[in-house]
């Protein structure tokens, strides 16, 4: 690299949010003319650190230094007027403006300081859209007219109608076909020649292979490694940086003989919805962890979501204690005893302007009431009963929920399984979000609750969470189940194999087809 | 179906005796602070009533007809902080009392004395708040485009009955129900069925499931779905209890102005929705009082009313309830609140 | 064409409008160019050319202008010369305008237009005329004369006149005499003029103060609820004047519950339960001023009369007047029966 400053250097970024930390002092610096790609799962802090870097977010600690000079980007508009650019993932285009209107929206060329010159504006944003390959598109056309793929071009033509040295595209490529992709990667080419620096926010390790000059790999809103050599850095290393642990956890020991022999709770047949996941076969027996390994898009939370009946199947048959279930049904999936902790805690499982106490109870309110009237006092002792069996903290079931940490939030809606006495629990992601000290305690509250006989479905990105909890492991690849074996009988290195390639091929060297049940 | 939980294991050893801690008497400080900045507003606003007009303003005649003025939209209110907590809108409130209170003075319904008027103007309230519920919760529409329309319709159909008359009401036991006699001790009947409601709303929105339910699906409709509740009944529900709240606010409006006419209810929606909401029911959903509503509509009243006593005319008493909606508001954003 | 011709021969006929109506004896329908027709009175009954009129209100939301439209039909009725093209009621100023044009469109021969909005509907009054269709313009006034043949209303400054010089003369003896008023919607103009009137006529009884005045907006329900802040607020004086009767049941109802009855209440409109209360004279309402609702029956017969070339009987004039201010009578116990049928409901 140029012995010339960075562009950019951000160094001990930190942001908290009420109840977690989304960043833990990243750094980040980037070079004139390069494409730096940043890596990381859902929830890693990729979004926040952008909008940090766009002057969307003030981050809590930490410095910025541009071209050499220390910054601080305290609004959108100051960070645009050092020439940052940001391409969000969900565009922020104004549909029923014109494309032209969209890309000066802001900074119009006018006339006497307030008529709108648009014809100016239309020749300019074809200029534009010319050199982003695409002149085909109308400056006149209404931006809700276009495709995905073209909103995608006025968006980046948008960013360019600025004097731009640094642009960040946070998925560009996720609703573009490969043709667009290529026009795209040739995009991005032209302006690196031209000495703009990308930072690039992609899933897909081979988009990063082709452009990529360095990778950042954030983790749990911490910089896991930084400026990585994009094309000598093996596949297995950065997918391993991405899902690993950077800390040795503590998994609790399994109990020695896996039950393999009891009545499975939860049966599932030839389950199948179209587009998402294919048809699969699983059984949970009390006590028994199992777990479903898989990347983002494996369809691992569809599965989870279509076996509560948050989802209606397109196929298939979930059986609780033996008695099929109403499929589509939440209602009936936890009248029947099922219950979910699902991947976005705050959005899906909690109420977050409410005590933890209503949080717990609302699944069994009626336990607690007599012709629907609450008696308070029966429920506060057993919302305390079920959040001190899981050591929530802090021991007081008034707080609010949002006051909680990650942690313990999760632990307020496993408690809220638990009060409700379920039999099977689901559990989507269990540790996102959770601080990495506190997840020790996470994996030994899910095993105590399975030594006391609930059967437990657990999906996790992170391998070594999945290979560490479950006893028995269902790897997923494209909503394809492709290997099924005992978690002892796996390691690391196998699974994100069959993850990353999803090699049909069995430990034991025989094919497996996508089925589910226990395999030896 | 379900077991309960298994008694709490003792010897986990990593519990702590049970204290309060300051986020819990920070939550009722933070309760009482809303409350407490309404009820300092009505009381000076009493104090201004006192001062300006003495001996109109503080005399238990005054207290009566505040009251009384105050029973008919807030029994509405009682209503809409339902289907407000609940994340949802009801803009037909005003249409629906005057549909049910036309309805329920017409001629033929008359005949049926008390009872009949009082059936039909429920009836009437509870059906619309069911057609209302159905097009929301299981029509899928938005509930600010269904109850809109409801306001049209409702409206449009309480002229067609009426034919723009005004119904005048001969029904002694009505009639005698508004009057001085009707008190009971120094307690207007209108004032009691108020009381009873605002009462009855309370203990559903603060200790029953129903209420937990509520509050749930308003504050994340899909956690409620994804904990068991059944989302969309609830919502039906919600609209169901503001045409009941309706259907009784046209009932007394009966037996306070002694006829039903088209025009009745005019605005109820706006006074309802901005009593709500100054009380500190989020717009949003997901947290609701009643006791805030009703502070809110006893400010309104009590505005109205020393504005009347004093001789002062129309506009200057809108130009006064917008600034008092506007103030109570910004007094509640400055409390501290809570981030989503 | 016909039309015209006949009203040109308007110009050259006799003085002698009652001579000419017992002259002629116009059985035909197609002898409108007949020069007898004009001398026939407006309010000739006996049938003349066909003429058909069409009728554009607003929304009959309220009383009086539920009156106003049964009062159209009802004259039209009568008529056999007459037919009646009547819009639905809107109080939408555009979807008024596009009903008149409608209307314009069908060509009719003569207009009534009670606009929701007078200024607002100007521009299509003018239309009508220009395209030659005679314009009555009822009771809401249209910006210029250019738009309407004849203006035909109620006159609300002189409602105010008469209520006040009635209460006026009742107190007259009184000393020291205090009055309040229940005034209708403020925002409208009428309401302006009705307390002008009012306040003007009270100016020539010195003993008379006008000591409280809340508007209500012509609803029961906000005739009660004022009414009872009102007394509230004065818990002596001698008379209230309200100015719109169907607001005045509510007024009432807020009374008896006060249980008031030691002042005199008079109201305005004209509504039947008014007239009962009058009649039977055993509550606080002991008069009301008219608003007269027959004013669209008056506006058929000189739409008619326009129609088919006539004059006003009774008159010496050969054209209708441009502009006819109906008079605001006080009606109490003594002339209440010779108006109970006009009384609406």
């Amino acid at each position: 690299m140029a012995p010339e400053p960075p562009l950019l250097t951000m160094s001990g970024i930190t942001k908290s949010f009420p109840g977690v930390r989304a960043l833990d002092g990243v750094d980040l610096d980037v070079q004139a003319g390069e494409v730096h790609c940043l890596l990381g799962q859902n929830g890693a802090g990729k979004s926040t650190l952008i909008k940090v870097l766009a002057g969307a977010h003030q981050p809590d600690d930490g410095t910025i230094t541009w071209r050499g000079e220390p910054v601080t980007l305290k609004s959108p508009i100051a960070a645009m007027r050092l020439g940052i650019a940001t391409i969000y993932q969900e565009l922020d285009l104004v549909e029923g403006l014109s494309v032209a209107e969209n890309v000066h929206l802001g900074h119009e060329p006018t006339a006497a300081g307030f008529v709108v010159r648009g014809k100016a504006a239309k020749e300019s944003t074809a200029a534009l859209l010319g050199r982003l390959g695409h002149p085909e598109i109308d400056p006149a056309r209404l931006v809700g007219d276009l495709s995905a793929a073209h909103q995608q071009i006025v968006s980046m033509a948008r960013a360019l109608s600025h004097e731009v040295r640094l642009i960040v595209m946070d998925e560009p490529s996720a609703a573009l076909d490969p043709d667009e992709v290529d026009n795209l990667f040739r995009i991005v080419g032209d302006l690196t020649a031209d000495g703009v620096a990308v930072v690039y926010i992609s899933h897909r390790l081979e988009e990063i292979r082709r452009i990529g000059d360095r990778v950042t790999v954030l983790k749990d809103g911490r910089a896991v490694a930084g400026g990585l050599p994009a094309e000598s850095t093996p596949t297995r290393e950065v997918v391993a940086l991405m899902t690993g642990r950077n800390v040795e956890y503590v998994f609790p020991d399994r109990p020695p003989a896996p039950p393999a022999d009891g009545t499975p709770v939860l049966q599932v047949r030839g389950l199948a919805r179209d587009g998402e996941f294919e048809p699969f076969d699983l059984e949970v027996r009390p006590g028994e962890i199992v777990g479903l390994a898989g990347l983002v898009g494996s369809g691992r939370s569809e599965i989870l979501e279509t076996i509560y009946g948050a989802r209606k199947p397109t196929a298939g048959q979930v059986v609780v204690d033996g008695r099929p279930l109403r499929l589509g049904s939440v209602r009936a999936a936890v009248g029947a005893g099922l219950g979910l902790a699902p991947e976005e805690r705050k959005a899906q499982a909690l109420l977050m302007l409410e005590s933890v106490t209503r949080n717990v109870s609302v699944s069994s309110m009626s336990r607690f009431a007599r012709g629907g009237w609450i008696d308070r006092g029966a429920e506060l002792a057993a919302a305390r009963a079920a959040t001190r069996e899981l050591s929530l903290r802090p021991d007081n079931p008034s707080a609010p929920v949002r006051t909680l940490s990650g942690g313990n939030q999760q632990k307020a809606v496993l408690a809220r399984w638990l009060l409700r006495g379920c039999r099977v629990l689901l559990l989507d992601e269990p540790t996102r979000g959770v601080d990495v000290g506190a997840r020790a305690e996470l994996y030994a509250v899910i095993r105590r609750l399975a030594d006391d006989g609930l059967a437990v479905l657990l999906v996790s990105s992170e391998v070594p969470e999945v290979l560490g909890l479950a006893d028995r492991v269902l790897v997923l690849r494209e909503g394809r189940v492709v290997h099924t074996a005992p978690a002892r009988e796996l390691d690391e290195h196998r699974v994100l194999d069959l993850v990353m390639e999803g090699s049909p091929v069995a430990s034991d060297g025989s094919p497996v087809a996508g089925e589910g049940s226990p395999a030896s | 179906m379900t077991q309960p939980v298994s008694p709490p294991r003792s010897g986990t050893g990593k519990m702590t005796p049970v204290s309060e801690p300051p986020a819990w008497r920070a939550l009722l400080f933070r309760a009482d602070v809303r409350t407490l900045s309404l009820l300092g507003v009505l009381a000076a606003l009493i104090v201004i009533g006192g001062i300006t007009r003495p001996d109109e303003f503080l005399d238990t005649r005054n207290l009566q007809l505040v009251l009384t003025q105050a029973s008919v939209v807030g029994v509405v209110t009682v209503g809409m902080t339902f289907v407000i907590t609940s994340g949802g809108i009801d803009l037909s409130v005003g249409a629906i009392v005057a549909l049910a209170s036309v309805w329920a003075t017409t001629v033929a319904t008359q005949e049926y004395g008390f009872a009949g008027i009082l059936f039909t103007a429920v009836l009437v309230g509870v059906g619309c708040g069911l057609v209302n519920g159905v097009l929301i919760a299981y029509g899928g529409v938005v509930p600010f485009i269904a109850t809109l329309a409801m306001l049209a319709s409702a409206r449009g159909l309480a002229l067609l009955i009426t034919e723009g008359r005004t119904q005048i009401v001969t029904v002694d036991g009505i009639l005698s129900l508004g009057e001085r006699d009707a008190y009971v001790l120094g307690i207007p009947p209108l004032v009691l069925v108020f009381a009873a409601v605002t009462i009855v709303g309370w203990l559903v929105l603060n200790r029953t499931t129903f209420g937990r339910r509520t509050v749930a699906v308003g504050g994340n409709a899909e956690a409620a779905r994804l904990a068991g509740i059944d989302v969309r009944r609830q919502r039906l529900y919600m609209y169901l209890l503001s045409g009941l709240c309706c259907g009784i606010a046209a009932f007394l409006l009966i037996v306070l102005s002694g006829s039903g006419q088209n025009t009745n209810g005019n605005l109820y929606e706006l006074d309802a929705i901005a009593a709500v909401i100054i009380g500190g029911t989020l717009l949003s959903g997901g947290r609701g009082t009643i006791t805030g509503s009703v502070l809110g509509i006893l400010i309104f009243t009590t505005i109205t009313n020393i504005f009347a006593l004093n001789n002062l005319q129309s506009d200057v008493q809108q130009i006064a309830k917008g600034a008092i909606i506007v103030a109570a508001v910004l007094v509640q954003r400055r409390t501290p609140s809570t981030t989503t | 064409m016909a039309h015209r011709t006949s009203r040109r021969g308007l110009l050259f006929g006799t003085a002698a409008v009652s001579a000419g109506a017992l002259l002629t004896a116009c059985t035909s329908n197609e002898s409108s160019d007949e020069p007898a027709a004009k001398d026939q009175p407006a309010a000739d009954d006996k049938p003349g050319k066909e003429v058909t009129i069409g009728f554009a209100g607003p929304q009959a939301d309220h009383g009086w202008l539920n009156a106003i439209n049964e009062n159209a039909k009802s004259r039209a009725e009568k008529y056999e010369d007459v037919t009646l093209e009547i819009t639905e009621g809107s109080n939408d100023t555009a979807q008024q305008i596009g009903q008149i044009e409608t209307l314009i469109n069908k060509k009719v021969d003569v207009l009534v237009i009670l606009p929701a909005d007078g200024k607002a509907l100007t521009q299509v009054g003018l239309k009508a005329m220009r395209a030659g269709i005679p314009v009555v313009n009822l009771d809401r006034i249209f910006n210029t004369p250019q738009a309407y043949r004849c203006w035909i209303g109620g006159d609300n400054y002189g409602m105010g006149l008469n209520a006040g010089h009635y209460i006026g003369e009742k107190l007259k003896d009184k000393p020291n005499a205090r009055v309040i008023e229940l005034a209708g919607v403020d925002s409208l103009e009428l309401t302006r003029q009705r307390t002008q009137g009012f306040d003007d006529a009270l100016k020539n009884y010195p003993n008379i103060k006008k000591v409280a005045r809340q508007a209500a907006d012509f609803t029961v329900e906000s005739g009660q609820a004022k009414m009872a802040q009102l007394l509230q607020a004065q818990s002596k004086f001698d008379a209230l004047w309200n100015h719109d009767d169907d607001q005045g049941v509510g007024a009432l109802r807020a009374i008896e519950q006060a249980g008031r009855d030691d002042f005199l209440m008079v109201g305005g409109a004209g509504a039947l339960s008014a007239f009962q209360a009058i009649k039977q004279d055993d509550g606080v309402l002991k008069a009301t001023v008219l608003y007269p609702p027959t004013m669209a029956a008056s506006a058929i017969d000189l739409a008619r009369a326009l129609g088919q070339g006539k004059g006003v009987g009774g008159l010496a004039e050969f054209e209708i007047p441009a502009s006819m201010t109906l008079y605001s009578a006080v009606v109490d116990k003594d002339n209440v029966d010779q108006y109970m049928s006009t009384g609406f409901k």
